[in-house]
């Protein structure tokens, strides 16, 4: 217990230990930041894989390592899309998770924002055409904001966030 | 340990005629065999005591244009390491081929893989529900056949997929998915339980099929590394790499010695920020979130020195057929040694604290045992099959890129529980940082990459091994007309170890379950491709 404590403190801090984001993302229109504005200062998202590789995942669970830390602006995973404020949407949509993502949109209550995350999510990427996908995201449920990037960075992820959040300019 | 020419000479003696044809190809021993016959020999392969074959990949190809045919093939690693393949035709209308599955459990998921992508029936096999094409797919949509068109439009048709049931008093079943509560991929889980304990649990998958292995039948040999990068993000290189040798060993190329260890450094790069990312995930599922805190940053510093040496956190764009697309400087290959040193240090601290807490050890001993047996039966080997007493790998077996060059010990647990797969990867780590330092200590300047000046025949192919940090990652790559892929046959390590967790968690609780799947870690994207 001891040694634990002294390692943390040993470690000390080392949230913010990142370099700015260099990919530029496109903005957050007014409207999708209004729409955003009821969640306050938190959000919660839910996180739904449609057929990722994976690596739009990773980045998303880096988020909440020590160094990037979402939860700091009030972001947090929900274990269930009825607690959720907003889907996070990785991977083309393929045919066997059609009907999943369908239901996880339904499940989650209004007022909702859908996050497409990865360029795959915001048009199939590499999959686009396969006889196996029906995506892009958009094409099944509304999308109010895309990050693209193969897979975006946790900063550049983070920094959409807050701009979604109003956190940001 | 059994020498590939004795190992055929004892199979032609056996057989005698019954093994039509004995061709080497790139030093594989490839025998032919009619399909009525093919069981036999593969079960002797497999279980007579000096070959003790483990069937570690089994495929088909459809040939035509060049052939009215579909071949299957069956690679077989030998006590020892050595391959061996068989292949059998069906010609023309022919869609039927015998099982082997009753008497080797490897095959049972391939041979319904092959049944699902290319319509061919294994006669005899005991469960032939669908895996990849779930039950809305129409009737005879068989993507890998060549005249189903890759952007086909898929139509719906009504129908259930039938999930195993046990039946008694108290008996109930728990479904799980294909979303679950957090970050990670979709995929189906079934729980048969009597009380607490697990009686049953069927996983089934393909949930993320996007359709890989068509959609390689769209490029030229040297174009496929992009895709093989996005087979399982969280190995781009280890599949990207894999892809490569393929078509190298294909086109003939030698790659020079400093492409070979660069790319041992970038894949024991990648195989330490998932070993200690997994290290700090599997203490989290037991509620010791703050190993997860301390490892996810030393995860971080990884994969961000990483993006700082290639531009990209998962070493991406790095491969390409001949070698590698950038060099590193002597500064970057230092601050790559200060960096890891420093990443040593902090680890071994930190695994000190993680083994001297008795309440996680308790935790994860004993749980979810995969029996070596089951192992065995069922190919597993990588991280996984080494805390089962599985001793393989590729590195040591079959040396790839630069590890014929270096010194490495293989981590060995007898005990096939949770700890034993989280102290394969501690020791790992260890090995990987060692390896490291060897690799810069002994690199030497010189060019990295060969221009391509061979064309494949078309219907040659070739076959690949890497040691992924999850395990074997093996690729297959036929050649087709105007240097395209006819076919990529993709095999992540766990597409074989799935099935054999269901046997690992029987026995124990369900809320054991999160942490036995963690300490598995297995790929979703990589086995539903
Ligand atoms: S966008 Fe890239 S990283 Fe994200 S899921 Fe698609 S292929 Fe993977």
């Amino acid at each position: 217990m001891f040694r634990i404590i002294q390692k943390s403190l040993k470690t000390g801090q080392v949230t913010g230990q990142y370099p700015a984001p260099t990919q530029p993302q496109p903005d957050v229109s007014d409207a999708v930041r209004e729409k955003a504005s009821v969640f306050g200062r938190s959000l919660t998202i839910r996180e739904v894989d449609t057929g990722s590789c994976n690596g739009c995942e990773m980045e998303m669970n880096a988020l909440m390592n020590p160094v990037y830390d979402a939860e700091r602006f009030g972001i947090h995973i929900a274990a269930s899309p009825r607690h959720a404020d907003a889907l996070v949407v990785t991977g083309p949509v393929t045919v066997n998770m059609e009907r999943a993502l369908k239901d996880v949109h339904a499940a989650t209550p209004d007022p909702k924002l859908v996050i497409a995350l990865g360029d795959c999510a915001c048009d199939c990427g590499m999959f686009k055409g396969s006889y196996a996908v029906t995506g892009p995201v958009e094409r099944h449920i509304p999308v109010d904001v895309k990050i693209t990037g193969c897979p975006p960075r946790p900063s550049e992820i983070l920094d959409a966030l807050l701009k979604l959040q109003g956190r940001k300019p | 340990m059994v020498g590939m020419k004795d190992a055929v000479s004892g199979i032609q003696e056996t057989f005698g005629d019954k093994i039509q044809r004995v061709e080497l190809v790139r030093d594989i021993p490839v025998l032919s065999i009619a399909k009525t016959d093919l069981p036999a020999v593969a079960l002797h392969i497999h279980s007579a005591p000096s070959l003790q074959g483990t069937l570690s990949l089994q495929w088909a190809a459809d040939l035509r244009p060049r052939l009215a045919a579909y071949r299957i093939y069956y690679l077989f690693t030998l006590d020892g390491g050595a391959w061996l393949i068989l292949q059998t035709d069906l010609q023309g209308d022919d869609r039927l081929f015998p099982s082997i599955t009753p008497r080797i459990q490897a095959a049972k998921w391939y041979e319904r893989e092959i049944r699902d992508l290319f319509g061919l029936v294994a006669a005899g096999h005991p469960d032939l529900r669908r895996l990849v094409r779930h039950e809305h797919w129409p009737k005879g949509t068989h993507p890998l056949k060549k005249d189903f068109p890759w952007n086909y439009i898929m139509g719906r048709q009504d129908g259930e997929y039938r999930f195993r049931h046990i039946e008694g008093e108290g008996v109930f079943e728990v479904p799980v998915g294909p979303i679950h509560a957090g970050i990670i991929e979709p995929g189906h889980f079934r729980f048969s339980v009597a009380g607490e304990p697990i009686m049953m649990l069927e996983v089934r998958h393909f949930w993320k099929h996007r359709g890989i292995e068509k959609l390689f039948e769209n490029f030229g040999l040297m174009e496929g590394v992009p895709l093989a990068e996005k087979v399982s993000g969280d190995t781009a290189f280890g599949h990207s790499l894999c892809y490569g040798q393929a078509v190298e060993s294909l086109l003939g190329m030698e790659i020079p010695l400093r492409a070979r260890y660069l790319r041992s450094l970038f894949l024991e790069l990648e195989r330490l920020h998932n070993h200690i990312g997994d290290v700090g995930a599997i203490c989290n599922d037991a509620a010791y979130s703050v190993a997860l805190a301390h490892c996810g940053r030393m995860k971080e510093r990884i994969m961000q020195l990483n993006d700082a040496l290639t531009g990209s956190r998962f070493l991406r764009g790095l491969n390409r057929v001949g070698g590698l697309s950038m060099d590193l400087s002597e500064d970057q290959l230092n601050t790559v040694v200060l960096q890891i040193n420093a990443v040593e240090q902090d680890f071994a601290e930190l695994s000190r604290i993680i083994f001297n807490n008795a309440s996680l050890t308790d935790r994860l001993e004993t749980t979810g045992i995969l029996k070596e047996r089951t192992a065995r039966d069922h190919g597993v080997m990588g991280v996984v099959g080494r805390a089962s007493d599985i001793d393989r790998d590729i590195r040591r077996d079959r040396p790839f890129a630069a590890y014929d060059r270096l010194r490495f010990k293989v981590p060995l647990y007898r005990y096939g529980d949770v700890r034993a797969r989280m102290r394969v990867r501690i020791d790992e780590v260890g090995e990987s940082i060692d390896l490291i330092r060897q690799v810069r200590a002994a690199m030497t300047p010189g060019p990295v990459t060969v221009p391509v000046v061979a064309a494949a025949t078309p219907g040659d192919w070739a076959l690949s091994a890497v040691e992924g940090w999850r395990g074997e990652i093996l690729y297959f790559v036929m050649a087709g007309d105007d240097g395209k892929i006819h076919r990529c046959k993709v095999r992540d390590p766990s597409f074989v170890i799935w099935p054999a967790i269901q046997f690992a968690v029987l026995g124990n609780i369900i809320p054991d379950f999160p942490l036995i799947n963690k300490s598995f870690n297995l790929s979703y994207a990589g086995t539903d491709l």
